[in-house]
């Protein structure tokens, strides 16, 4: 190691061969509503992408900061409403002002909340991380006139697709949203990869593995918990909108306990700490989750049997199978 | 463990060693200086400002750096990533979310100095779980350095470490005391007696005695408190 040392980083840039290979995938995931008119497995497949973003925003909080949300799908839940709220009473085809207003109003609320759960770590976060959670929750389901209370929120309008004053499509449509989602998705991924390796990353990754440690080599802890938190918020704010634009429709179940326990299960199904297995955790969950209720009104069992098998033997998650398949190999 | 009215002056450079027996409250001091336990009374005072009970990442902006009893590191992080972090947090450039970790070109050159002096060059792409025991010592010790201190409290530094192991750290610490300020709580009284400057001793969290060595390899008081009255 003479000259200019290289960098013993333990992520290292995307190989060429790799790179290629997302291009490939994109470009046919782009071209999949073209060539595949089944409506219904189109905006299902559009649904694991807005979820694999909320466990890809739960991933940077977890797996990267190292900070417990019991109740990340609180934070889909305002972002939803809110979009939902604006298109209804404000304005019915102004689209990305909504998703602005939607986004923003996520992080105003996430703020607060944050600067209160960053005074605390551990087990005393992911309890706050509930606690407000559920008060989300309540306020959603009881506030009734402006929610719906329990029927949740209807007919919220399907704004046009503008681009550069073009409209280029509808929401309305499962192949105009699917590619709207595709897209968005895809450049909060690029966006969140390129933030976690930065400097900033790097800050967020040793707050995880050691936060005392962290404040003694001159970090300020907090302020970078909060950083995480914020970041995790508004991209769940993100899968929000789009969870409005394609459901048309919200409940207060959405944003439940119960519901926030399925995130965190994506995350775990698919790997932490790598952003892109959440990803496909979610497509693992939401997957089992549909095929399983055609069968049997029981498909929590199922899904319970499934996770418990992971957490004894593959802790790492699907993206832990590959290694788990070379370690095979090698013996 | 308490700290009774100490009153503790440290020099610009030099090695200073804090020893007594267990119990004195040797890092009960450090931790109050160094910001990891707040004190209940009392003033510290760094550079002529007072600093007591300030936040921890303030006081290492100024300078206080420390190491821990037991091993402190970040595990999952390569012995490169756990030296840069430290160099990073203090010469800026946390913030800049869309650049790449390798931008910080500066701060890179610094971490593979440090690395080079402490010989840990070697290991850098190592994961620090992945070390032996001295060697996650002496990453220890580059941690804090990183942090560029103008004082620097190392707590037990040698503790567990094989002869060979203690040797090289303590050469490595006579050499930093040349250019900074060391402050040092540690068991192994041959490794004090040789390299230290001054020594202070405490007991039940007071200062028995403070002087050179050989001042206080002779002091009555401090035979007594380690060997009880009688001797």
């Amino acid at each position: 190691m003479s000259g200019s040392p290289s960098m013993p980083d333990s992520h290292t840039s995307l190989s060429p061969l790799k790179l290629i290979g997302l291009v490939v995938l994109f470009i046919a995931l782009a071209l999949l509503p073209f060539v595949w008119g089944n409506r219904f497995y189109i905006s299902l497949i559009t649904e694991i992408m807005i979820y694999g973003l909320l466990a890809m925003s739960l991933d940077v909080l977890l797996g990267y900061t190292g900070l417990l949300s019991f109740m990340h799908n609180a934070y889909l839940g305002i972002g939803a409403y809110v979009v939902g709220l604006f298109l209804i009473h404000v304005s019915p085809t102004s689209l990305w002002l909504a998703c602005l207003v939607g986004v923003v109003f996520t992080g105003l609320v996430a703020l607060p909340v944050g600067w209160i759960q960053v005074r605390t770590g551990g087990l005393a976060f992911a309890l706050l991380t509930l606690a407000f959670g559920m008060m989300f929750y309540t306020i959603v389901w009881k506030w009734y006139g402006l929610t719906g209370g329990d029927d949740g929120l209807m007919g919220v309008p399907s704004p046009d697709i503008q681009l550069f004053g073009w409209s280029v499509g509808n929401t309305g449509n499962p192949a105009h949203m699917y590619l709207l989602t595709l897209f968005v998705v895809a450049i909060a991924l690029i966006l969140t990869r390129r933030i976690i390796s930065s400097p900033f990353g790097a800050v967020l990754e040793a707050i995880r593995e050691n936060e005392e440690r962290a404040a003694f080599v001159g970090i300020n802890v907090r302020r970078y918990k909060l950083f995480g938190w914020m970041l995790a918020c508004v991209l769940a704010g993100t899968a929000g909108a789009l969870y409005i634009l394609c459901k048309g429709y919200i409940g207060p179940v959405t944003m439940s306990a119960f519901a926030g326990a399925g995130v965190l299960m994506m995350v775990l199904l698919g790997g932490l700490g790598t952003l892109w297995g959440p990803i496909v955790g979610a497509g693992i969950f939401i997957y089992i989750q549909d095929y399983i209720s055609t069968m049997t009104e029981h498909w929590e069992i199922f899904l319970g049997i499934v996770v418990i098998f992971l957490v004894l033997f593959m802790p790492t998650g699907f993206v832990g199978l590959g290694n788990f398949f070379k370690r095979l190999r090698k013996d | 463990m308490a700290t009774n009215r100490l009153c503790i002056e440290f020099e610009k450079t030099g090695l200073r060693s804090i020893i007594g027996p267990n119990g004195a409250g040797k890092t009960t001091f450090i931790n109050i200086i160094t910001g990891r336990i707040p004190a209940s009374s009392g003033k510290v005072h760094f550079q002529g400002a007072e600093i007591t009970n300030k936040p921890t990442h303030e006081l290492v902006k100024l300078g206080i750096c420390r190491t821990f009893q037991i091993t402190s590191i970040f595990n999952n992080l390569t012995v490169f990533e756990n030296v840069r972090i430290a160099k990073q947090a203090n010469s800026g450039g946390s913030l800049r979310i869309f650049s790449t970790k390798k931008s910080l070109k500066k701060v890179a050159c610094d971490t593979w100095v440090i690395l080079e002096r402490l010989g840990l060059k070697d290991l850098a792409g190592l994961p620090a779980k992945n070390m032996s025991y001295g060697d996650q010592r002496i990453l220890e010790v580059a941690i804090a350095l990183a942090g560029d201190p103008e004082i620097l409290f190392l707590d037990e530094p040698t503790a567990g470490m094989s002869p060979a192991e203690t040797k090289h750290i303590s050469d490595l610490i006579k050499g930093l005391s040349k250019e900074i300020s060391i402050v040092l709580v540690e068991h192994d009284m041959d490794m004090v007696m040789r390299i230290s400057d001054k020594i202070t001793v405490l007991h039940y969290g007071s200062i028995i005695a403070e002087g050179a060595p050989e001042e206080i390899r002779t002091n009555q008081l401090v035979r007594e408190a380690y060997l009880g009255k009688d001797t």
